[in-house]
């Protein structure tokens, strides 16, 4: 019952997470969403995982879980790398006003501005 | 602004630490009576002194964004200046002045926004096989996924009627920024038009080319941004 309290808590966080994320990067938020709330019915119902598990050839559920969570922690890493990004977009955006308003003129009168 | 630009024809040069060859590209293009506007990317040698001194305007970014930034950025200022046409062009010397003529034209017989060159519809001097190769593969993707009739994708001489370039909005700071601009011709419904262009390769312009290993990074680029707003 800890673990599964403890687990439930650190699935929210990320369905918690997803959401915001939602508006910024839509596709990682759905799939991580999708991907905790998935976790979090099997974190209740162990039997579907290990039922599921036997389906798709994983062998015990709480194996699955962890595939699982190997999947959000890589999206996590992506969402990550989406961020780093958009930052990247804002620092262009800052630099380019900044060469902008600081222009060299042309040496030549023909080019002069 | 203490005057007004020369001429209604911008060219834009994005260029990072190409001191050896931007004073001679400048001095072959000032003489035609362009507007010349090098962007100087985060240079560690003296682009930025060697342009300015061959004639041209130099827009210096504090640090090196990239290609793609550079070019957006020079598109940027050219359009608060006022510019009718703009042309882009490589900073490696790989391009021929001449060509420029042949693209503006292009703009007005066609009534199109965009001219874009074409090495494969001109020439291509001494260009190596596993270019040849690689821009074919950049060709057939670009097609697939912007489904534009061009035949040439990474060809840096361009030319843009003021209309066209408004429309252009740059968020690929490195090389993928060449299919994005494709990307958004498409998504823009404008016309364009591709003009035979030829393309000298050099030891200078080769070593400064891309590889595999950038074709793939553009990929990637590529697929990130759809991926975030």
């Amino acid at each position: 019952m800890i673990a599964q309290i403890g687990l439930s808590i650190l699935l929210s966080g990320v369905m918690i997470y997803a959401w915001t994320e939602y508006s910024r990067a839509p596709a990682i938020g759905v799939v991580s969403m999708v991907i905790a709330a998935a976790g979090l019915y099997f974190v209740w119902l162990p039997s579907h995982a290990t039922r599921l598990a036997g389906l798709v050839g994983i062998g015990r559920g709480v194996e699955l879980f962890l595939y699982v969570w190997v999947i959000i922690s890589l999206m996590v890493m992506l969402n990550l790398h989406l961020k780093l990004r958009s930052q990247m977009e804002l620092i262009t955006a800052l630099t380019r006003e900044i060469a902008i308003a600081n222009v060299r003129p042309a040496a030549s009168a023909a080019t002069t501005i | 602004m203490p005057g007004q630009p020369s001429t209604s024809i911008w060219l834009i040069i994005p260029a990072c630490n190409e001191a050896a060859v931007i004073g001679r590209v400048v001095d072959d293009l000032a003489w035609r009576g362009f507007t010349i506007v090098v962007v100087d990317d985060g240079s560690t040698d003296e682009t930025g002194v060697k342009a300015g001194a061959a004639g041209a305007i130099v827009v210096t970014h504090p640090i090196n964004l990239g290609q793609g930034a550079a070019l957006q950025t020079g598109i940027q200022f050219a359009l608060r200046q006022g510019a009718d046409t703009i042309v882009t062009f490589d900073a490696d010397g790989q391009h021929r002045a001449a060509d420029i003529d042949g693209l503006i034209d292009a703009l007005a017989t066609y009534k199109a926004d965009f001219a874009l060159g074409s090495r494969f519809r001109g020439g291509a001097v001494a260009m190596p096989m596993s270019r040849r190769l690689l821009l074919m593969a950049a060709t057939w993707f670009t097609r697939l996924t912007t489904g534009l009739k061009v035949s040439d994708t990474h060809n840096g001489l361009r030319a843009m009627t003021r209309r066209g370039a408004g429309r252009i909005k740059l968020r690929q700071n490195r090389m993928a920024h060449a299919s994005e601009l494709l990307d958004e011709i498409a998504r823009s419904g404008l016309g364009y038009v591709e003009v035979p262009v030829t393309i000298e390769y050099n030891r200078y312009s080769l070593a400064k080319g891309q590889r595999l290993a950038d074709s793939l990074r553009i990929l990637v680029d590529l697929s990130a941004q759809r991926l975030h707003r």
